[in-house]
């Protein structure tokens, strides 16, 4: 396996602590690998709704998921607090690439780290659009300078 | 991207078929990501305790996930049935890829397709071990493609 990056908290411009649950851990007693996607789905929507001003409801214009990807180098188990950490890898017209970085009880490497895509969608269509521009400018934010 | 789209079901040698519930649908009215992420890790349980033999709780190695992909190429709904292939791809000294694909009801072009790699673990050492010879010899018996 080649070595990954070893990714650390300010590799990230935004943060969102999550309480792990009892039902994230299996029978390994780690938090299961599907649920680190949950996380990403959390933090992802939840930077949208409060800083791109998402109505996740009425929107006209929605991101769906085309890509997930996870590189798994720690295990986080209940009941750990977790941050974690999402940043834009690459902000396109009618896509964005979210990176996100799962922090396990305020240490400074992730246990895991793994990336998103969301392409924006007219909702009643499904043709892609254009990211509206509340969200664009969001993005911007949190956008890593020269990150892939 | 389209070589994806290319894949077919009886290009897996290992299936699976798998049932949507309800609640798998999210607010958009397709399964959530997460969910197709749990149908890959699905598919590979079952390879791994159907094909290849392991004992997940007593076998003296054990697999683990250390990366996992999924392309969304088109939406899965419930109440439809799933079926899901996997082969191997990569077979390394300790670890492998296999090659997933999630195919929705009457449709030839996969929905989802992604990768999932294992490392085995030595259950005493916790450390990465060799792929047991018999266990590898069962997963070369799965693969289309091979790079050793």
């Amino acid at each position: 396996m080649a070595a990954q990056k070893i990714e650390t908290r300010s590799d990230y411009g935004y943060f969102l602590s999550l309480q792990t649950r009892w039902m994230d851990n299996d029978l390994y007693g780690h938090v299961n690998n599907v649920t680190y996607y949950s996380y990403f789905d959390t933090v992802v929507n939840y930077f949208l709704i409060e800083k791109g001003g998402l109505d996740i409801h009425n929107a006209p214009v929605i991101g769906v998921v085309v890509e997930s990807h996870c590189n798994y180098a720690r295990s986080v188990a209940y009941p750990d607090l977790i941050d974690c950490g999402l940043r834009v890898g690459h902000l396109g017209n009618t896509s964005v690439r979210y990176e996100v970085g799962i922090f396990r009880n305020g240490e400074a490497e992730a246990c895991a780290a793994g990336h998103f895509i969301h392409v924006f969608v007219e909702r009643d269509t499904n043709k892609p659009v254009s990211i509206p521009a509340p969200i664009r400018t969001a993005f911007e934010t949190i956008l890593a300078g020269g990150a892939a | 991207m389209s070589d994806y789209l290319s894949w077919r079901i009886a290009d897996f040698p290992f299936q699976k078929t798998i049932p949507t519930r309800w609640g798998d649908n999210d607010m958009l009215g397709h399964l959530n990501n997460v969910v197709y992420n749990r149908m890959i890790e699905t598919v590979v349980v079952g390879f791994t305790m159907g094909p290849l033999e392991i004992n997940w709780q007593e076998a003296p190695s054990y697999p683990l996930v250390v990366e996992s992909l999924c392309r969304f190429h088109r939406p899965l709904s419930f109440p439809e049935t799933v079926t899901a292939g996997l082969r191997a791809g990569r077979v390394g000294g300790t670890s492998v890829t296999y090659e997933i694909a999630l195919f929705g009801e009457g449709h030839q072009m996969p929905a989802s397709t992604g990768h999932f790699v294992h490392v085995f673990i030595d259950r005493e050492t916790h450390r990465s071990v060799s792929i047991p010879e018999a266990i590898r010899a069962r997963i070369e018996m799965h693969g289309i493609r091979r790079q050793a």
